[in-house]
């Protein structure tokens, strides 16, 4: 028996569990609303109906039948889900910082259906996240691309099924800071960035061809001895086929365009650059490659590399034919993306589908699920954001949020304690106001090595 | 032929004879060998196993073993008879999993650092399959005797760890050696999702990728061992090492894994990680199991339930007076002493900063619901017709009964909660056939009681390990005082707080009586004083929270001993910090509560 079509048998047959999961859905009729259906314009006085958690029909007048729920969204506004392009909410650990490479590890092991981000997010209109391993290492650990499914206690409930795979990386100050000035090993400056990244695409090309060699010799020899397995470089070789999409942590131009030189030298051509606040001095460049872009509003300056940016990013990067979304990275401002999106009419002028393509279609397809979620089209996934007015305005209020089908927020019923459990040593005067969520982690976890080395100076 | 056997029989027995005085030698300790080692417990109410009773019997115990129960057992010549008129014989506990016999370190070892902390050695990165508890066991370790005399006779032991902390063993609570204490080794592999300090895997996540390609690879050496002892001719030597090499008797079903779930997201972890390797597997932990139960239905695992349960918090009866100073006119009078019994409105909606008093009702009345839950943890396992044993790991032996009596209860059955000391666990741990009920045949491990194990007043008089009686002194009542406590917390503390970064001072001030208890403390390193809060006397142990800025909220519990106080500060992210203190003021005479 080969023992890689074992594992393969082994893994396929864990895909099938999890996807035979019954996961909830619903129907539902929103009656006479302003949609917004990104994709196909502004439609007034318009419905969507939703069927078994599938968008089936959007138009006037639509019928259905009695047991169909309704929400009377007259003089409401309905958008697509917002998608959060780069989040850290609901896992428990965000950074493996231990080594500048750890793609075998996986935020999807570590899902935690019960942090209250995950409703935090739906009352601000977001129904998907694509949650990151943090920015301490070169090659990171997978990602998760999760709905919020708010109340789900099973945290497979939580994994957007069938998404694609992606994995973190992470360019500059934050990985050479962890190795290279906290550990002394590489990588301790950008040029080492690079060599870590060449050095671990070769072993996984290395590894692919011990295993290819193996196969091959297994079919005449049945005492063939395989390989040794590694988890780490399996991930990589998934990445050299394309089986998982790399999303990149990265300031500063110069480095931005090493990393497609590399790339490019081996062979992988999807990317998303994430915060790429520089993105702007290169959008021919990353246009030609066909990189995407996910950047922040105006966030800038917090630390060196982030001196050199512009408010006018996403607007530069789109007008030059570079697909761009704005994300959060924080449990506090993805209640808010809608405003960010509308930051990108100030500073640039982009138009109301464009703005709002910023943190719907433009990260699902960043995401490898623009067929499925991001626009309000017949045959997507019934996952909406109904505001009380245009999204856009600074007046704005989330109303209902609605996921598969199902509301999982409305403002109506949102009362004082929607924790889903409860601590029974916690003191009930403890308030957080800063709890880890809240606030951009990508080096979470990962300060522990930066305290040292600040104490050691 | 048949002769021949039987001559061999007997040879075999005479041999065991002769040996024996030289055995009860070393089990006594002594120069002179015991009298006997023949034991009739007379007239005994005899729980043979859990719901199965026998009235007015009698239970012989000789060289070690039952050798006959009921009405009718004679009782031997060479007997020491133990009238047992008012008492009741139960089957010894057995304890699924803990680390009794294994002391905690004194001090933690000065932690070393790897050279490069992306490979570390498995001994630093917790990583040690290979590692047996049998050369861990200490005979003096005080969690032995505490343990016995809460009715356990036997336990499933494991290392202290991280990762993969080693193999485990059943031992039994006496003897005056390790071996003599070991009754089966290498039973299982113990592991938890307990990563490394800084080095690689230190998260859950890495805990579980590292677990995944420990497991895939020694699926590969064990594949490549197999074809090499098949013929060598031919093949590179496989390479040994040990950490590989641990695992092929759990890759071949041999080793269950006994796997620690701290709470639900450890508990829906394991279970995915193990569905996805497919090992044999025991749960343990499980103090939230209450919250997936249909996953927990279709694992179809053995469970062991902590007997850990959560300190209960009590509400004080008056506001702080910190908390007065801020209030509003509106919400000044809270004193509602049956706080903890207000119904929780989960449909509450206050409006910020002018009904705060309501809310935090509200809010308390979630908690006390939250409390219940996890104490009847148990009782919905059993409910839902989930089989589970006990284990005591975490939980500190002085609260084991009565917290098998709190989950008693709040609804388990007795039947059910005598299984989970007895039956359940000898199944799990394969220990049917020698140990769990009181039959003929079985080892002479037993609790004698007078009253019932599951009444607050039960005492455990007598446990038998191995046939060798063991007697159990009464737990200390209060003399003086006349109220439930026997210390008195009043007065001012001078504290030792071990922390990981070294011994910090502190001065604990409390006042006040039963009930209405308040406090301070100071420690060191801030001069401000944090007020106590939740203060309660059980038992002679104190406990408290109090908010410790940056760190959150600590909850201590200490044990008081007339001028000397001793426990632990549970520090959020940090885990509990011991803590020591002796008094330097108090009551007038602290001693008339003491015999």
């Amino acid at each position: 028996m080969k023992l890689k079509t074992f594992f393969l048998v082994a893994l396929l047959s864990v895909a099938i569990n999890s996807a035979a999961q019954e996961i909830p859905t619903g129907d539902l009729l929103v009656r006479n609303a302003t949609v917004l259906t990104i994709t196909n314009g502004t439609l007034e006085n318009t419905d969507v109906l939703i069927q078994d958690g599938i968008i089936t029909a959007v138009g006037e007048q639509l019928s259905a039948s009695q047991d169909v729920p309704v929400i009377d969204a007259t003089g409401m506004y309905v958008m697509p889900g917002i998608i959060d392009a780069h989040s850290h909410i609901g896992i428990s650990n965000v950074n493996e910082s231990s080594a500048p490479v750890t793609a075998q590890v996986s935020v999807g092991d570590v899902l935690n259906p019960y942090s209250i981000a995950i409703y935090r997010a739906l009352a601000g209109g977001v129904t998907s996240s694509h949650v990151m391993h943090g920015s301490a290492n070169v090659i990171g650990g997978q990602n998760e691309t999760i709905k919020h499914r708010w109340g789900l206690l099973d945290p497979d409930e939580l994994r957007m099924a069938g998404a694609p795979r992606t994995i973190k990386f992470a360019l500059g100050e934050n990985p050479t800071r962890v190795h290279g000035r906290g550990n002394n090993k590489r990588p301790a400056s950008r040029m080492g960035v690079e060599y870590v990244l060449r050095e671990t695409f070769a072993k996984a090309q290395r590894y692919q061809e011990a295993w290819a060699q193996y196969e091959e010799n297994a079919k005449t020899n049945p005492r063939a001895i395989p390989p040794a397995y590694n988890s780490q470089l399996e991930v990589m070789a998934n990445i050299l086929s394309g089986d998982i999409l790399i999303h990149c942590h990265s300031y500063r131009a110069d480095e931005i365009l090493m990393l497609l030189g590399v790339l490019e030298d081996f062979g992988v051509d999807q990317i998303t650059l994430q915060h790429v606040n520089e993105g702007f001095k290169i959008a021919p460049e990353l246009a030609e490659f066909g990189a995407t872009a996910s950047v922040f509003a105006d966030w800038w300056g917090y630390k060196f590399e982030v001196y050199y940016s512009t408010a006018y990013n996403a607007a530069i990067l789109t007008r030059n034919g570079v697909l761009t979304s704005i994300n959060s990275d924080s449990g506090e401002l993805n209640r808010h993306l809608y405003h960010e999106a509308a930051k990108s009419q100030k500073y640039g002028d982009l138009s109301d589908d464009e703005a709002l393509a910023l943190i719907t279609i433009n990260p699902a397809i960043q995401l490898g699920i623009g067929d499925r979620i991001g626009s309000i089209e017949v045959g997507k996934e019934g996952d909406l954001a109904i505001f009380d007015r245009h999204p856009l305005s600074v007046y704005a209020i989330n109303q209902k949020t609605v996921v598969d089908g199902i509301v999982y927020f409305d403002v109506e019923t949102d009362t004082d304690d929607m924790r889903l459990i409860v601590d029974p040593e916690s003191t009930v005067d403890t308030v957080v106001l800063h709890s880890h969520d809240d606030t951009h982690q990508c080096l979470y976890e990962g300060s522990l090595d930066l305290y040292d080395f600040l104490e050691s100076n | 032929m048949n002769v021949n056997y039987s001559t061999f029989a007997v040879a075999v027995c005479c041999i065991v004879l002769i040996n024996q005085p030289v055995k009860a030698q070393v089990n006594s300790g002594e120069s002179v060998p015991d009298v006997t080692r023949t034991i009739a417990l007379t007239n005994a109410h005899v729980i043979q196993s859990p719901g199965q009773i026998q009235e007015q019997s009698n239970v012989i115990i000789r060289d070690g073993l039952i050798v006959a129960v009921g009405p009718d057992a004679a009782i031997p010549f060479d007997a020491i008879e133990i009238s047992a008129d008012s008492l009741t014989v139960y089957a010894g506990f057995i304890d699924g999993l803990s680390h009794t016999g294994i002391p905690q370190p004194r001090q933690q070892p000065e932690q070393e650092r790897p050279d490069d902390p992306a490979f570390p050695p498995n001994e630093l990165a917790g990583i040690l399959p290979h590692r047996d508890v049998r050369g861990l066991l200490d005979p003096k370790d005080k969690r032995i005797a505490s343990m016995r005399e809460s009715g356990f006779t036997a336990a499933h032991v494991v290392p202290r760890g991280r990762m993969l902390p080693g193999l485990g063993a059943i031992i039994l609570l006496g003897g005056d050696t390790p071996n003599e204490m070991v009754y089966r080794g290498e039973t299982s592999l113990y592991a938890q999702l307990s990563g490394a300090r800084r080095m690689y895997p230190g998260t859950d996540m890495a805990v579980i990728a590292k677990l995944r390609q420990l497991y895939r690879e020694s699926e590969r050496r064990h594949r490549v061992e197999q074809l090499y002892s098949e013929n060598p001719t031919g093949l590179e030597r496989p390479r040994y090492d040990p950490v590989h090499y641990a695992m092929f008797p759990v890759l071949e079903g041999n080793r269950p894994i006994y796997f620690q779930t701290d709470d639900v997201l450890d508990l829906h972890r394991v279970l995915s990680v193990q569905e996805e390797l497919g090992f044999p597997a025991v749960l343990t932990g499980l103090s939230q199991s209450f919250d997936a139960i249909d996953k927990l239905k279709s694992a179809n695992l053995p469970l062991l339930l902590t007997l850990e349960l959560p300190k209960e918090l009590r509400k004080d009866k008056k506001e702080p007076p910190t908390d007065s100073t801020k209030a509003t006119p509106t919400d000044a009078p809270v004193a509602l002493p049956e706080v903890m019994h207000l119904d929780y409105d989960p449909d509450l909606r206050v409006t910020s900063f002018t009904d705060i008093a309501i809310e935090k009702e509200n809010l308390e009345a979630r908690r006390h619901m939250a409390y219940k839950t996890h104490v009847s943890n148990a009782a919905t396992l059993e409910a839902e017709g989930l089989s589970f044993g006990f284990s005591t790991g975490g939980a500190s032996p002085s609260d084991l009964l009565t917290n098998v009596r709190k989950m008693v209860d709040e609804g388990l059955s007795e039947t059910a909660a005598l299984a989970a000391l007895t039956t359940t666990p000898a199944q799990i741990l394969g220990l049917t056939s020698s140990m769990g009920t009181v039959e003929v045949g079985k080892m002479g491990n037993l609790v004698v009681t007078k009253g019932s194990i599951f009444d607050e007043d039960g005492e455990i008089q007598y446990v038998f390990v191995d046939g060798r009686k063991y007697d159990v002194e009464p737990p200390k009542k209060s003399s003086g005082g006349g109220g439930e406590s026997g210390a008195n917390p009043v007065g001012t503390w001078s504290l030792t707080i071990s922390s990981p970064d070294g011994e910090i001072a502190g001065t604990l001030t409390i006042s006040g009586s039963d009930d209405d208890w308040s406090g301070t403390l100071i420690v060191e390193v801030d001069p401000e004083a944090a007020p106590l809060e939740y203060i309660a006397m059980t038992d002679n142990v104190l406990t408290f929270s109090f908010n410790a800025g940056g760190f959150g909220t600590i909850s201590s519990s200490l044990t008081l001993d007339a001028d000397s106080m001793n426990g632990s500060f549970d520090v959020p992210n940090v885990g509990p910090v011991s803590v020591s203190g002796t008094r330097t003021s108090g009551p007038e005479k602290s001693t008339q509560f003491y015999d």
